[in-house]
């Protein structure tokens, strides 16, 4: 993931720097960075870049139109970084079709943790693998290998676990994983989500009493523990 | 009644207290000249007929008047003659020459009761004959009144009845004229009231007051346009300090998290970390409360859980790292009950994010935290509850109270509980809710919050 090229647009030098700065500490090989919106116009058409984070507020050309020229050539994955804040500027941005937003000031790891995230989505590897201390996770075939036999994930079990492996480390709430699985509508699917997760801890715990790898948070939701992966 | 209605109720009786004041002052007036004209004789203008009559001596035929009696036809300079049964003038003292010395009983009847000659008369009757005197010209105005008995009572009635229906009258059109003033005046006293809370203010410039109405309208723009340059001063200043802040931030975390860097300057740096993120939520804070307060920011109401979103803070939390002297626990009071209420997610959420900030940075030392969640028929109630050192009955009768937290602010560490918890009550009270602080056994602090289930 981290050969992917990415471009960032911002009027503000400094901010540039610091920003490669930071992708470049985190292993990423590939960035570019252009100070306004017609040269990011111009490096995507010329070297099509993997991914574009997008300041809002730029002279000339903003973000948005930016974006709206951009939509135009390419759908290539865009996280808007925002300094205003406001409530129109997400959805300004979502209409336009961007695949994140972030707000200024932001810190490098949650700037790194979307970016990662939006690539993992816009570029599922074709052998993508998740490890775990007793099983793997393979998401193309929706398989877990457990002590050399392999057990298939239901589809349920699969979406609930994709989300908890975007999320990897981190706590996802019970009803974000059952907006998941079952949309907007999802109130009262918390047992059923619990019957999920028993069925998921049997498939990839050594012990799914004593879960190592999908933890409850009480009250909160789950967090998946990973070892590592492979994308 | 409010106070608008009471001064005009209050004009109304003023008003009516000052006809009364009026009418009695006028008869009183009236009164003590009658009392002053009897005294003073002015009302005996009237010759003294008999009484010179007496004087006037009729010996075999021929009369003579003594000097009092010419004295006395003198001071009113006055003439006086005698007519006899045939209307011939048979004695005369300073009768005029023009005057003819023979009336006819119809000349008689006429001057008895009007003017001879524009000489005002007065007559009495002698055993001799008629003796008539007469007064200079337009020293006597003489009228004459007669009714017929029978309108006597009805007149005294209809002119009581007159007088009375003028005074209704005129209570009537005081009445009418207040209460026409006081429906004038009611936009503008509502106006005002919209000016003292802060609402814009719109108002008719036309009628008699137009002049007024405009000048309100002129002070709600006024006030609309400060509010407005307030807040785009606020958010010009937290969208320009944001980029300096990002690079801050941003370099401060790079140099904490560089190992190869000496212990004590990766500490430093996040400690630059640490009060940029202070400052991030300030600007945050400050341009959400700004958007609160001049109601720039729409409410995006929609359905939500209620502890869905508690648990979404408390991940929040929890993910972004929640150093090792605190503990966050969330809990429900009713397990397994669905529960939704109207509300901003985005709102509520920084409700209950600043609540638990608010716990952190009052508790140095680290506290737990505990949020619950409950609801009954009409309310959803969230709890933050810390067990922390909490505050004195002082600062919790001020948290209570409803004065600005803001405006508060004194030089302790009170202060810090500002922006955040004013946010907390702006966002409660957008939600149409109550916030009650309160202190927890044996310490620590419990904000409840009560949020209706529909808007």
């Amino acid at each position: 993931m981290n050969d992917r090229m990415i471009l960032v647009v911002d009027d503000e030098t400094e901010l540039l720097e610091m920003v490669r700065s930071i992708f470049m500490r985190a292993g990423f090989t590939q960035v570019l960075t252009v100070s306004s919106g017609e040269a990011a116009l111009k490096v995507c058409k010329e070297k099509q870049p993997d991914m574009v984070i997008l300041d809002v507020m730029m002279p000339g050309m903003d973000g948005f139109a930016t974006l709206k020229e951009l939509r135009k050539i390419s759908k290539i994955p865009v996280l808007m970084l925002t300094a205003r804040g406001e409530a129109e500027d997400k959805f300004a941005g979502f209409e336009n079709g961007a695949d994140d937003y972030l707000l200024k000031p932001f810190l490098p790891k949650e700037l790194l943790f979307r970016v990662q995230a939006i690539l993992k989505r816009a570029y599922p590897g074709k052998d993508r693998k998740v490890f775990f201390d007793t099983a793997t996770v393979d998401l193309e075939k929706a398989m877990v290998q457990r002590n050399g036999e392999s057990i298939s994930l239901t589809a349920k079990e699969f979406q609930l676990f994709e989300k908890l492996y975007e999320n990897a480390g981190r706590i996802v709430t019970t009803g974000a994983l059952c907006q998941a699985i079952c949309g907007d509508f999802w109130q009262g699917y918390e047992s059923t989500l619990a019957t999920h997760i028993r069925h998921l801890r049997e498939k990839i715990e050594e012990n799914p009493s004593k879960p190592i790898a999908l933890v409850t948070i009480k009250g909160i939701g789950y967090r998946l523990n990973i070892k590592g992966a492979q994308t | 009644m409010n106070t608008s209605e009471r001064f005009f109720r209050r004009y109304i009786f003023s008003t009516v207290r000052i006809i009364v004041l009026f009418l009695a002052v006028n008869a009183l007036l009236v009164a003590s000249y009658f009392v002053i004209a009897y005294l003073g004789n002015v009302a005996t203008s009237k010759f003294p007929i008999e009484d010179f009559s007496n004087h006037i001596m009729a010996t075999d035929g021929e009369f003579s008047a003594d000097t009092q009696a010419k004295e006395m036809l003198n001071n009113f300079e006055a003439w006086a003659m005698i007519l006899d049964d045939d209307g011939t003038v048979v004695w005369e003292e300073n009768l005029p020459e023009e005057l003819p010395r023979h009336y006819s009983s119809m000349d008689i009847a006429m001057f008895s009761r009007w003017y001879l000659d524009d000489y005002p008369t007065n007559i009495a009757k002698r055993q001799d004959g008629l003796l008539v005197i007469g007064l200079p010209p337009e020293s006597v105005v003489n009228y004459y009144f007669s009714f017929k008995a029978q309108y006597i009572w009805p007149m005294l009635f209809g002119l009581t009845a007159v007088f009375c229906i003028n005074i209704f009258l005129m209570i009537y059109l005081f009445i009418r004229n207040a209460r026409r003033v006081e429906k004038a005046m009611a936009p503008i006293l509502r106006g005002i009231r919209h000016l003292s809370v802060g609402k814009p203010v719109h108002l008719e410039e036309t009628g008699e007051l137009a002049e007024i109405n405009a000048g309100l309208n002129k002070a709600g723009d006024y006030l609309l346009k400060k509010d407005n340059t307030r807040a785009d001063w606020i958010r010009g200043i937290s969208h320009d300090i944001r980029t300096p802040l990002s690079v801050i931030l941003g370099y401060a975390s790079e140099i904490e998290d560089t190992s190869s860097l000496p212990e004590a300057v990766r500490n430093q740096a996040g400690i630059i970390r640490r009060h940029s993120e202070r400052l991030k939520d300030l600007v945050a804070d400050l341009n959400l409360s700004t958007k609160l307060e001049y109601s720039m920011q729409p409410m995006q109401k929609q359905s939500l859980d209620p502890i869905e979103l508690a648990r979404q803070v408390v991940s929040e939390v929890l993910n972004d790292g929640l150093s090792e002297p605190y503990e966050l626990e969330l809990s429900e009071d009713n397990p397994g009950k669905n529960i939704s209420i109207l509300g901003d997610q985005v709102l509520l959420n920084r409700m209950l994010n600043n609540l638990i900030r608010n716990c952190i940075v009052h508790n140095p030392n680290g506290c737990k935290i505990q949020i619950s969640v409950g609801s009954n028929d009409a309310s959803c109630t969230f709890s933050v509850m810390d067990n922390g050192h909490g505050v004195s009955e002082l600062q919790l009768n001020a948290l209570n109270s409803d004065e600005d937290i803001s405006s508060t602010q004194k030089q302790t560490d009170e202060a810090e509980h500002g922006l955040g918890l004013k946010i907390v009550r702006q966002i409660v009270k957008a939600h149409h809710g109550d916030v009650l602080f309160s202190g927890a056994i044996p310490h620590g602090l419990i904000v409840s919050i009560h949020l209706p289930m529909k808007l």
